[in-house]
């Protein structure tokens, strides 16, 4: 019994290591014969810190609070010790309806150039409309990552809001280059 | 522990073996190392291309759509706010009539388009660093490419490889692009800035960045031209509006930083201002040329410093040019202007906040 349930283990064991089965790689020619599904449908709506973020302190709090900060922030560096580029209270939201992404063989059109091109792209569909719901941010330099750092100085450069409807149509055409 | 009980346990050691075993037969002993930049300089894969088909973006303010759109965050000089509308921005096929026609337009071709890739630094003159290229579309040899400025542009006629809109490809690939501002200040007039630039091509344009010294350096060359550049301050930018300056067959180089003297972003890391700095140049073996007849002294140095030197101030890719073929204001022209071959041999601009 003790042995038959130790093989049973031992098959158990294997079947969850399936690192066991040879590994093969897979030439371009053999990645040729792959086709794929037909793509894939997005709808979105992204809402970024609406009501505020989790922080409160002295810079960031509710956005209730006319005084604080309540958008996100990202800071990046491109120098050791340097100062910080940011993208400061940025909240908001945006939503679309139709986003595709789908593996097309493109072998016409394009004035002539799909022709001579005759391979696959990826191909990201835009969704023609995109709304934003009170969507900002605001462009800035600091001298320190966050706002609670010692030594915190931030020259905001300007900051963008957009609401309502955009135009935004066409097909992003991704695939790789010689 | 009862036989049975002891005969479990030790089933569990000896399975906890196989499972062991098993785990040692699974590919998580493979070590990962960071890449050097001589690492990375070895790397000389594919890029990865961009085309923009059938493309247009349009968004504006306008309160009876619900629609905002504002630049916010400025002041003048007395402190007030001053609110931007953007009454309406755009990107779209040449012939948009000042963004009132919103059609798609081709963004880079498919054997020539915008493209990011990793350069091997050993072949643009930078040994040993990787640096990350993100280009428009290349200039191609004058038998295959079109005329930068023309908008009927046929084959043949110039090194542009983006076409122009034409009855047998009407999306083109050299978009109509502009914004129209409305300035608001509290207690004063409200005033318009509009910009609209017509079938514009930045062929030729990238931004190169790798490291150096600890910090981030970039080598930025933007090329842009167009046939018609209108700067307006009419409500709305129309072909009705007269107090505009329109700059016909408007062609911009600007190449800032190189391989010699790369263009340094920053933030200052005391007052958070935005600088830009090119560094003035230098080489290693500047004692070995004459400060008088700027001839090498003869050494091996001498050469390698004179070579660096004549390369520096020969070479058309280190220089700008400005070229705008006519300039009309209000209606009345008063011919081309040019600005050639500046080379831009020292630059630090720092932002500061003028907030007491």
């Amino acid at each position: 019994m003790i042995i038959l349930s130790r093989t049973l283990l031992f098959v158990f064991t294997t079947a969850c290591f399936p690192v066991m089965a040879e590994m093969k790689s897979i030439d371009d020619g053999d990645l040729s014969e792959v086709t794929g599904q037909s793509g894939v449908y997005l709808s979105g709506d992204i809402s970024i810190n609406e009501n505020g973020g989790p922080l409160s302190d002295n810079y960031f709090g509710a956005c209730t609070d006319a005084t604080k900060s309540c958008g996100a922030r990202i800071a990046l560096q491109t120098e050791q010790d340097g100062g910080w580029f940011v993208i400061d209270n940025l909240r908001g939201g945006i939503a679309f309806e139709g986003l595709t992404m789908k593996i097309r063989d493109i072998d016409s059109g394009f004035g002539g150039d799909g022709a001579l091109f005759n391979r696959e792209v990826l191909e990201i569909g835009l969704p023609g409309t995109i709304r934003f719901d009170d969507f900002q941010f605001t462009l800035a330099g600091s001298a320190t990552e966050r706002p609670s750092d010692p030594g915190f100085q931030q020259l905001d450069l300007y900051g963008v809001e957009m609401s309502g409807e955009a135009t935004l149509k066409g097909n992003l055409l991704v695939f790789p280059t010689d | 522990m009862s036989y049975q009980w002891r005969s479990i346990f030790s089933s569990i050691i000896q399975n906890a073996a196989f499972i062991a075993l098993g785990a040692i037969a699974l590919p998580v002993h493979s070590e990962l190392a960071a890449l050097s930049d001589n690492d990375l300089s070895e790397v000389d894969g594919a890029g990865i291309g961009f085309v923009m088909e059938d493309f247009a973006f349009s968004h504006g303010n306008d309160s009876s759509q619900g629609n905002v759109f504002r630049i916010t965050g400025i002041t003048d000089s007395d402190g007030n706010p001053v609110n931007i509308n953007v009454n309406q921005m755009y990107i779209a096929r040449a012939g948009s009539e000042y963004g009132d026609v919103i059609e798609g337009v081709n963004l880079g071709r498919l054997d020539n388009p915008y493209e990011i890739d990793l350069l091997d630094g050993n072949d643009i003159g930078l040994p040993g660093k990787g640096v990350l290229e993100i280009a428009a579309p290349r200039m191609v040899d004058s038998t295959l490419g079109y005329d930068c400025l023309d908008p009927s542009a046929a084959q043949g006629s110039g090194t542009c490889a983006s076409r122009p809109a034409s009855v047998d490809f009407e999306a083109g690939e050299r978009p109509d692009i502009g914004f129209e501002l409305e300035v608001n200040v509290a207690g004063q007039a409200q005033t318009h800035l509009n910009m609209h630039a017509h079938s514009a091509v930045f062929d030729g344009s990238y931004l190169r960045l790798w490291g150096e010294d600890s910090r981030m350096a970039a080598e930025y060359r933007l090329n842009f031209y167009t046939p018609a550049l209108e700067i307006s301050t009419c409500a709305v930018a129309s072909s009705a509006c007269t107090s505009k300056i329109k700059m016909s067959d408007f062609k911009l180089e600007l190449a800032l930083g190189n391989t010699f003297q790369p263009l340094y972003i920053g933030v200052d890391n005391t007052t958070g201002g935005f600088s830009f700095q090119i560094d003035q140049m230098t080489t290693n073996y500047l004692a070995n040329i004459d400060p008088v007849s700027g001839a090498s002294d003869g050494s091996a140095q001498g050469d390698i410093a004179y070579a660096f030197y004549e390369d520096y101030y020969s070479n058309q890719d280190y220089r700008s040019d400005i070229y705008v073929g006519d300039i009309e204001i209000g209606g009345t022209s008063l011919g081309s202007a040019k600005i050639e071959g500046m080379l831009i041999q020292h630059l630090d601009v720092r932002f500061r906040d003028l907030t007491p």
